[in-house]
């Protein structure tokens, strides 16, 4: 246990092995339901390969594409302390295969009582807000639970939670958008054309795609991390967290879903992006806050372990700091290479993932770093050292954050952007331009060009996107 | 790992998540089946969707799990006896949709011939409704079924019907199933 908040995060005990979860029922059980759940896709997905093979395929590799950036991303946030990728591939495995089968399904069936017990005309409006959170937020959740149940000491902080959550998520977001696309080229009449699936590639994946099931399932599994870890609270406490973060998945879902705003602002594309901003931008930017102080907190502890060590040759105050965020360790990366190029970064690179794994293996239950893991690491963390002396950059530090009126003006061009798409192209060239410039002068960038770049890009992109949706005339 | 208490646990967590899996992906099937889906069809005219509408045979019941009205594209499944009478309505503005009444017909001839067992038969004559609109008709078969489709092309949107009974019950009921496709209306081209 660390000083500050020690229930934060509970570290894996060690010895744990993989292998261990053979001895519970759990594992059996989710086993068998991934193999029937495997079975129903197989089948599911027969038809559309024999009928539309071409678009089918296509569909199935854009969206599996279309699921890399977003690992990246909850990779990113894993970083100090990794989950298991046999867990992760079970997680997204649930998602794709269990949760959006069982969900097709419910859904239908949910969708026929509600025609009969309340009418036709309610179901149509109000039943995707109702029926689609309710069937598919539930399964998905039963997803960061089947894991909680296999490998419950693999799940360490709420953030493991939130992970396992996102990857459940993301592989019901395949499936599902694949299951569109097909039903866009079926509806189309057209044959086996890619048209429909490209168009449902841009609606689904990118329009909604930032605030769909994947944020959704974050938030419910980080209600599910928190039952898990914090036992120090008492069950009752624990379960109503739980079922409140269950409640935001739900409650964000039927806004998304619901038939409110569903006229928009008007038929222009001005119109349908005001409409996906105010139904999205809340629970990104809430989830988003959410995943900041959970991956605030399990930093801390980490660093923690690792400042405990007193050795500044291990890792430097700096280090430690930059450690903690990943825009820090970028940071620092970047610094690295402005000072000693490509090498020089990636000696820091090596150096950053040895103290993670280092402070993990310290934190699980091996606080001098005596042990097999924390010494293997140490030699790894010295060797980078040595090389950073070498190289006369001796600490692997963030350099004091600098703010230039380049980045000032790319991050507020960035914001307008949002509305006014000229101002986000002017916003991402600046970015882009400032970012390029320090990497070739070898200073270090103002991160507020990086902000400018990614809001002014992505600004572009929907409203590029959206644009080519209604000339197509998809929406 | 733990031992028998929390193996017991594990244990029944695990046959709390298969359970609530199967109360979804089947459980939910399995109540909706015993709930009747017919309900009686209020006298006058039936919004189909995306401003169509329909005035039901007289004896007409409709099924509202194949039922679902809204603005921009609608459906509808009267049943006379076992004969089915399926209207599917769609707006102009609906994306993807036909550009003209070649091309709807072509789609309803698919979809039927999609369905495994059913087949279109024979070719197509044209057909209009008391409002002017015009469109196409025609037949199919399937399995221990007779079929006969019409569809119907306009500015004001498309709709497609489709019926099918057995041989014997659909010559009692095509007569009053046809004058109610007859009456097929399009509220934008009314206005």
């Amino acid at each position: 246990m660390r000083a500050g908040n020690p229930t934060v995060v509970r570290p894996t005990p060690p010895g744990t092995r993989p292998a261990s979860s053979l001895h519970r029922p759990a594992f059996w059980v989710v086993l068998g339901l991934l193999g029937i759940g495997a079975g129903y896709t197989v089948a599911d997905f027969r038809q559309p390969l024999a009928s539309y093979p071409l678009a089918t395929t296509v569909a199935l590799i854009l969206f599996a594409l279309y699921a890399v950036p977003f690992l990246w991303f909850v990779g990113s946030l894993d970083y100090l302390e990794r989950e298991p990728p046999l867990l992760l591939l079970t997680a997204g495995g649930w998602g794709a295969m269990v949760a959006a089968t069982a969900a097709a399904r419910g859904n239908r069936a949910a969708a026929d009582l509600l025609a009969k017990l309340v009418s036709p005309h309610f179901t149509t409006v109000w039943g995707p807000a109702i029926i689609g959170p309710t069937v598919e937020e539930l399964l998905k959740t039963l997803g960061v639970v089947a894991i909680a149940l296999i490998a419950r000491k693999q799940i360490n902080s709420v953030l493991d939670g939130v992970v396992y959550g996102a990857v459940t998520g993301l592989g019901f977001q395949v499936v599902e958008n694949i299951q569109y696309a097909v039903s866009a080229v079926e509806l189309a009449g057209r044959g086996d054309r890619i048209g429909p699936v490209v168009l449902t590639f841009l609606l689904r994946g990118f329009l909604g795609g930032l605030w769909s099931h994947t944020l959704f399932s974050a938030l419910a599994g980080a209600g599910v991390g928190y039952f898990v870890v914090r036992t120090d609270r008492g069950r009752p406490a624990r379960l109503a967290v739980a079922g409140l973060a269950f409640l935001g998945a739900w409650a964000f879902h039927f806004g998304w879903n619901s038939p409110l705003l569903a006229d928009g602002f008007g038929p222009g594309i001005a119109g349908v992006l005001t409409v996906l901003l105010i139904k999205g931008l809340p629970p990104l930017a809430m989830i988003l806050w959410l995943v900041r102080s959970a991956r605030q907190r399990e930093a801390a502890y980490y660093v923690t372990a690792l400042r405990s060590l007193g050795d500044p040759m291990i890792a430097t105050s700096g280090e430690l700091t930059a450690l903690a965020t990943g825009h820090k360790r970028a940071a620092a990366r970047h610094y690295a290479y402005a000072r000693c190029g490509l090498p020089g970064s990636r000696v820091v690179r090596r150096l950053q993932r040895a103290q993670a794994r280092l402070a993990v293996a310290v934190s699980r239950d091996d606080p001098t770093g005596q042990g097999d893991e924390a010494r293997r690491w140490l030699a790894v963390i010295r060797a980078q050292r040595q090389s950073l002396i070498h190289m006369a950059h001796p600490e692997a530090a963030a350099p004091k954050d600098r703010r230039t009126p380049a980045g000032r003006w790319a991050l507020g061009l960035g914001l307008v952007g949002i509305v006014v798409p000229l101002v986000a192209l002017v916003a991402a060239g600046l970015g882009a331009h400032g970012l390029i410039r320090s990497r070739r002068i070898r200073q270090p960038a103002d991160n507020w060009l990086t902000a400018g770049l990614l809001l002014g890009g992505l600004s572009v992109l929907l409203w590029t996107v959206t644009y080519a949706i209604r000339a197509t005339g998809g929406a | 790992m733990g031992g028998p208490v929390s193996r017991w646990a594990n244990l029944a967590g695990a046959l709390g998540l298969f359970g609530a899996v199967a109360a979804v992906a089947v459980g939910l099937p399995a109540l909706n089946r015993q709930i009747p889906a017919v309900r009686a069809v209020a006298d006058g005219r039936y919004e189909v969707g995306a401003g169509i509408s329909v005035l039901p045979p007289a004896g007409a019941a409709v099924d509202v799990t194949g039922t679902r009205p809204g603005p921009t594209q609608g459906s509808v499944l009267f049943l006379l006896g076992s004969v089915r009478y399926v209207v599917v309505a769609s707006g102009p503005t609906l994306p993807g949709g036909p550009k003209s009444l070649v091309e709807a017909e072509r789609r309803v001839r698919q979809k039927i011939a999609k369905i495994r067992g059913y087949q279109v038969t024979g070719g197509t004559t044209p057909i209009s409704t008391r409002q002017g609109v015009t469109g196409r008709q025609g037949s199919y078969t399937s399995p221990g079924r007779c079929g006969w489709y019409a569809v119907f092309y306009s500015p004001a949107g498309v709709a497609e019907v489709t019926v099918s009974g057995t041989d014997q019950a659909l010559r009692g009921a095509m007569a009053p199933i046809q004058a109610s496709v007859a009456g097929l209306r399009f509220k934008a081209l009314a206005d």
